[in-house]
């Protein structure tokens, strides 16, 4: 087992059950921690107590949606430098500009790209912090 | 399930089309990430006969995200909320790239396809949604073809303050009857649903839309000599 890899935390925010169970399953087999929030308020709270290597962050969602989120995270000092991924269903440019002007690293479309190369690219961005 | 202020404008709460088709995302992407689970052998090894149908299950998903993704269109453009990112580009190019991607599909279905690369200028419009239009014009043509082989014709041509972009067949054509409803939504003619029983007829309507947006006109004629023409005009950049 990679004892490195073990040490990353990965928080999910997303409120559908199947998506959470299928990153959960998919990310647990690589030897990351798996956390999850199914509700804005929820991803918050467990982003600051629980500081996440990555948060995997659904738009829209109960409570508080995705962009509210986005913008507290990025605005607390504590959180600002914590990597987000977007995953959502929202596809329009203005969404997508949206996203990643408040600070969102990457933005996947859920329906137009493949689980592998979501898969990947967390990867991808948990070897590199 | 309570949403927010912001996600209920997102998602435009006032239009149950637009609510049912963001619903069914979720299910689809869920759906197509365990069948792509059980594909990747990681759970263990799978059949031959069953490797096909979790290939046909991805592809059935395909189809109803594409149809999903249609319906999300009809419903934004029916509310005058279709946003275009309009940018100067070469409208020959990606008619290319457009044909290429298309190139097997067409072989495979007997048709041949003549194009010729034109130096022209660019045109101002969204270059993913002109993308969209053109799959669709090219692949109607490809798609509702007689028996034997379908010859296609792609033509470009710059008219005053605008480049005309044709797609000549010798396909099935439309019914004289059913002309004014070609870009009606859910029209369908009686001889393309027999060749494909699975499309919905929102491909014109939303092309259609496009173009207009675009501030172009996207219309059709019938050959002399049999099949249709489809034309659209975009303006220069």
């Amino acid at each position: 087992m990679d004892e490195t890899k073990k040490q990353k935390k990965v928080l999910m925010i997303e409120d559908d059950i199947f998506l959470r169970k299928l990153y959960r399953d998919q990310l647990t087999r690589k030897d990351f921690e798996f956390i999850e929030a199914t509700n804005g308020e929820e991803g918050i709270n467990k982003t600051i107590n629980e500081h996440p290597d990555l948060i995997l962050l659904d738009l829209m969602l109960p409570m508080k949606n995705g962009f509210d989120v986005l913008k507290e995270i990025k605005g607390n000092k504590e959180t600002k430098n914590i990597p987000v991924i977007i995953i959502s269903n929202l596809g329009q440019e203005s969404d997508i500009k949206e996203g990643l002007n408040l600070g969102a690293d990457d933005y996947f479309v859920k329906t137009e790209i493949r689980l592998s190369e979501i898969i990947d690219r967390i990867v991808n961005k948990l070897s590199n912090n | 399930m309570q949403k927010s202020v912001k996600q209920e404008q997102n998602i435009k709460m006032s239009e149950p089309i637009s609510i049912v088709a963001h619903q069914l995302k979720n299910p689809i992407s869920v759906l197509t990430g365990y069948l792509e689970v059980l594909l990747s052998e990681s759970l263990g090894n799978i059949n031959g006969k069953q490797r096909e149908y979790l290939n046909d299950a991805i592809e059935i998903l395909s189809r109803v995200q594409l149809i999903i993704s249609d319906l999300l269109d009809v419903s934004r453009i029916e509310e005058h909320q279709y946003k275009l990112n309009n940018v100067p580009f070469d409208l020959s190019k990606i008619t290319e790239e457009v044909l290429n991607d298309f190139s097997s599909w067409t072989k495979a279905s007997n048709c041949e396809i003549s194009f010729v690369s034109r130096k022209l200028p660019y045109v101002m419009a969204d270059r993913i949604k002109i993308r969209q239009v053109l799959e669709s014009l090219i692949s109607n043509a490809i798609k509702y073809k007689l028996s034997g082989l379908g010859k296609i014709k792609i033509d470009f041509k710059k008219s005053g303050k605008n480049i005309i972009f044709s797609c000549k067949d010798n396909g099935i054509g439309i019914p004289i009857k059913d002309y004014s409803k070609v870009f009606s939504k859910f029209y369908r003619s009686e001889e393309a649903m027999k060749i494909d029983p699975s499309g919905v007829g929102l491909g014109l309507y939303i092309d259609k839309a496009i173009i207009n947006i675009s501030k172009g006109r996207l219309w059709f004629q019938k050959n002399k000599d049999g099949g249709m023409t489809f034309h659209f005009s975009l303006p220069i950049a």
